[in-house]
């Protein structure tokens, strides 16, 4: 092995790193290891003329590797990468170590602080010896896209696709489309006719020529990778699942836009839905005002009205978030009401008014306006409802403590309203296991950032848009489902994917076919070839998360980057010998 | 046990005059720029969510919107225009309602055509009454003495009349007003002799309204002139009051009126007139003072007709002392046309407020010293435990 050239440079980062660490000293130690050409500090690495330093000192001093410490690579190692190629290396015989998160930011004592930076660039240096050029692949992008869902954001999103030109499979469950939007009535803040919001989108779905409309219908199996998934449709009705023939199609991209599910409100005991006849939810009231006609069950005028809030959510016993919709509901429902019948008293009885939303704030000034009678509770305090005695002038009451007057009160109520909150599907998890996405604790699926990448999964290809995501208004459903739709045609219109370099390989001369791997990859990526009775890891879809290389009995499969070698070399650097001694006091 | 909320209360109040006060969303701000809420009086802001509410029985139990002058530093603070001063205003009016036992305030503050008619109605009985004494004997040309138009004699048992129907009407609704806050709006005993270690502030609070200073000394207004000027109505209506009540013979007198009486009269006539017009003017002009911008129908019976009176009263002055005995004796008659359904009305009306404010003062000064010296007590106790 000739001998190798490593550059080492250390990053001061203003002062986050070289307040605590003795940069200086790092580079010295560093610049007396074996095979190290260079090290150097500067005090912003990341910079442009940081980066162009590197790039520099790799043609002049013909260096092979480079070792960057700095902050995590999950800040910069892109960055620095950049730098590599500028200078025609390989982009992956770089290795960064971590001497801020790791080290500086986390430490107090100068001394052991320098030592352990020194530590851990001694074990980059000795991995990076051992690093490999690699390559990335390009793999080709499908046009068409499956769209799973077809309420508001579903829609949404495969008339964005399809109007670009793309083939668009939509799958819904039910036998028509619409979702939660169709049970509506009018909409908050500004009345829009939900009807009139979905009529025009369920017509250009249906009778687009891009778009292939499956109704009661659900997706089987989803497999291949990004860019190249095969996807299994089967009609609901009918035979068996088993005796199904599946449609299969070819899909490069998916849109996972299932929705949500309503708060079964007769979970809450103390509100007695079910039982009392004139409790009703949000979504029977839609349909009485659809119908025009707000009445109690005995089909009499209700004079007085009360709406409560927060059925199902910001409550420890069922679901701590904000289902987001219900408070403009309520206040749209009270504003109703109201005009309808002049006479009748609402109550709205709520935790907090979350009026976040354009036009909000004003709406809930209207609400005020009309003489709405707002009733402040605690969430761990719900109301109880009871029957009223006959020599009331209502049919129940509202038990409960009223937190802005301090009082014990109880509300009289012809008419009860549960908002109810939203929730994920039940047959979520189905959806999940399907295109390996992950949920949160409540069942929504997660996001590959909840702020940068609201849109993607940690499956490439994979994109969540809408209610199934989290609670949300039809103007953030819509926003997402767009948004969606605008990250797949940016894929489409680039026509390849490329496919980072870091992924396992199996090594056909060691692997027995136990099939260990296949189940535990919670990716997906692995296929087992039965007709060379072995695993084959599928590169575009393996993130490199290890599991399988760990697994393995046999030791025959390698992770690319993370070799035994490379992760042991570094280990070896870690617990090497480290001299060094304070030449100052610190700063105080 | 639970209170039972009235949502339909409101509705009630807007006739009052609360016509704002679904607005209010309780951030506070209306207590925190008041000057005289504090920990036991929890006003504006308790006040509002009371009346949002409908707790009928917890505001005719509180003395909190007596002890709001008015200045109108809550109104120009509130975030949602909800108008907290003209709010307190309207329980004034409504506890006005509550206290009186006979059901008239309330039939007057919601229709000011029952108001205006029953003022006309009394006015035309009155002046009916006095032409019937006149035509027994009394001479147009004589204004008082022998064969007076109106002596002062007659007048004077006609002003005591009057004024023991208002005493009695007032002493029961003063009555009523000490049983709703002091015995039933209080969960602790009030001892007896609490009533008289507090009696000083009845007097203070009537002839000082020094609260009302206190309001101004927080507002940005330099001079403290609504509460001088109101100050000065108020003086001047006792001081005439007392004149005409108990020295209407030498008042009426003829050329021979006393020094003192002269003088009383004059600062009487002055703090009335000027306090009249003031407020005409600031009603009619809504500037500079938030507390006129809104008039209820009584609020502008109230000082239009205290207007009327004192015109009337200077005008019959005037011909009196100048020789023109028939046109005092005419002008006379509209005055006192005008006096008695003022004075019958007075336990109906806002002009209570002059007895109810400092008796609310001096029952609030008793409820602190009764809640300190509880807090005191249950201090001692605990201690006695440990």
């Amino acid at each position: 092995m000739k001998n190798l050239r490593i550059g080492v440079y250390v990053c001061n980062c203003g002062t986050n790193i070289a307040k605590i660490i003795d940069a200086e000293a790092v580079a010295k130690y560093a610049s007396n290891l074996p095979n190290v050409a260079i090290a150097k500090t500067y005090k912003y690495m990341c910079s442009n003329p940081g980066q162009e330093m590197i790039a520099q000192d790799i043609k002049d001093n013909e260096l092979d590797r480079v070792v960057v410490a700095a902050c995590s690579p999950n800040m910069h190692e892109r960055t620095f990468r950049h730098a590599l190629r500028m200078a025609g290396l390989n982009q992956y015989l770089l290795e960064m170590a971590n001497i801020r998160e790791q080290c500086s930011w986390v430490h107090k004592d100068r001394k052991a602080a320098t030592k352990k930076a020194m530590a851990l660039v001694h074990g980059a240096v000795l991995r990076v010896e051992k690093h490999e050029a690699l390559e990335s692949i390009d793999v080709d992008m499908s046009p068409n896209s499956l769209v799973i869902g077809g309420g508001i954001a579903g829609m949404t999103t495969a008339l964005e696709l399809a109007d670009a030109g793309n083939s668009v499979h939509l799958v819904e469950k039910s036998d028509q489309l619409g979702g939660n939007v169709g049970r509506v009535d009018l909409t908050a803040p500004y009345y829009y006719s939900a009807t009139d919001l979905l009529t025009d989108r369920i017509t250009r779905t249906k009778s687009h020529k891009k778009i292939q409309v499956y109704l009661q219908s659900k997706v089987t199996d989803l497999s291949g990778f990004v860019g190249n998934f095969t996807a299994n449709i089967i009609h609901l009705n009918g035979v068996p699942e088993s005796e199904k023939t599946p449609v299969e199609v070819q899909i490069g991209n998916v849109a996972i836009c299932t929705g949500y599910k309503e708060f079964d409100a007769s979970r809450v005991t103390h509100y007695g839905y079910g039982k009392l006849p004139n409790v009703i939810t949000s979504f029977e009231l839609e349909r009485m005002l659809r119908a025009g006609k707000v009445e109690t069950k005995e089909g009499k005028t209700p004079k007085y009205v009360a709406i409560i809030h927060c059925v199902g959510s910001r409550n420890k016993e069922f679901h701590t978030y904000c289902s987001r919709v219900c408070c403009m509901t309520a206040l749209k429902y009270a504003h109703e009401i109201k005009s309808a019948n002049p006479e009748c008293y609402v109550s709205d009885v709520y935790i907090d008014m979350n009026a976040f939303g354009k036009g909000h704030e004003d709406f809930y000034l209207q609400s005020s306006q009309a003489k709405t009678l707002f009733l402040m509770y605690d969430k761990e305090n719900r109301p109880v409802i009871h029957k009223a005695e006959p020599s009331d002038d209502c049919e129940m009451l509202i038990e409960v403590h009223e937190k802005l007057s301090g009082e014990h009160i109880e509300i009289p109520a012809d008419l009860i309203v549960l908002m109810v909150g939203m929730e994920a599907r039940e047959d979520a998890h189905e959806i999940a296991h399907l295109a390996g996405i992950s949920q949160d604790k409540d069942g929504w699926f997660i996001e590959s950032h909840p702020k940068l990448e609201p849109v993607a999964t940690t499956t490439d290809g994979v994109f969540i848009a809408g209610t199934c995501v989290a609670p949300k208004d039809i103007p953030d459903t819509v926003a997402q489902a767009r948004a969606a739709a605008a990250r797949i045609l940016a894929r489409i219109a680039k026509g390849k994917i490329e496919v980072d370099a870091i992924y396992s390989e199996v090594n056909k001369e060691l692997c027995s076919g136990c099939r260990f791997c296949n189940d535990l990859c919670p990716y997906n990526a692995i296929e087992f070839i039965e007709e060379e009775g072995q695993s084959h890891v599928i590169s575009a879809l393996c993130k490199a998360c290890g599991v399988c290389v760990a697994a393995c009995p046999s030791s025959a499969i390698k992770g690319r980057h993370f070799t035994d070698d490379q992760v042991l070399a570094q280990i070896d650097g870690l617990f090497s010998k480290v001299e060094y001694e304070l030449e100052e006091q610190p700063v105080k | 046990m639970a209170i039972r909320v009235n949502p339909s209360f409101i509705d009630d109040l807007d006739r009052f005059g609360a016509e704002d006060v679904q607005l209010c969303y309780q951030c506070g701000d209306c207590s925190t720029v008041c000057s005289h809420a504090d920990d036991i009086f929890k006003f504006p802001r308790k006040s509002m969510r009371q009346l949002q509410m409908g707790l009928e029985q917890k505001i005719e139990t509180t003395l909190e919107p007596w002890l709001c002058y008015y200045c109108g530093q809550c109104s120009e603070q509130c975030p949602r225009e909800a108008d907290p001063g003209e709010t307190m205003m309207s329980l004034r009016r409504w506890l006005i309602s509550r206290y009186d036992f006979t059901g008239i305030a309330r039939q007057f503050f919601k229709s000011r055509i029952r108001e205006i008619l029953s003022i006309t109605v009394v006015a035309l009985l009155t002046g009916a009454f006095l032409m019937f004494h006149v035509l027994s004997g009394g001479s147009i040309h004589i204004y008082d003495g022998e064969g007076a138009f109106l002596p002062s004699p007659f007048i004077h048992t006609f002003d005591l009349t009057i004024g023991s129907v208002l005493a009695v009407f007032l002493l029961i609704n003063a009555v009523r007003m000490w049983y709703f806050t002091m015995i039933r709006g209080m969960s602790i005993p009030v001892p007896w002799w609490l009533y008289l270690k507090e009696f000083f502030e009845l007097p203070l609070h009537f002839f000082t309204q020094k609260m009302y200073a206190e309001c101004e000394n927080k507002n940005e207004h330099q001079v403290h002139m609504p509460w001088l000027i109101h100050l000065g109505l108020m003086l001047g209506y006792v001081t005439m009051l007392v004149l005409v009540m108990v020295f209407i013979e030498p008042l009426q007198a003829g050329p021979e009126i006393h020094w003192s009486i002269h003088i009383f009269g004059y600062l009487a006539t002055i703090g009335l007139s000027i306090g009249t017009i003031y407020f005409i003017r600031h009603r009619i002009k809504k500037e500079n003072y938030i507390q006129y911008k809104k008039s209820h129908s009584t609020d502008w019976i109230f000082v239009v007709m205290l207007f009327f009176i004192v015109i009337t009263g200077i005008l019959q002055h005037i011909f009196h002392r100048t020789g023109l005995y028939e046109w005092a004796n005419i002008t006379y008659v509209i005055h006192l046309m005008a006096v008695t359904p003022w004075l019958l009305r007075m336990p109906f009306s806002k002009w209570a407020h002059m007895i109810y404010r400092p008796l609310a003062m001096y029952f609030a000064a008793i409820q602190k010293t009764a809640y300190a010296r509880q807090d005191d007590l249950d201090d001692s106790l605990s201690v006695t435990i440990k």
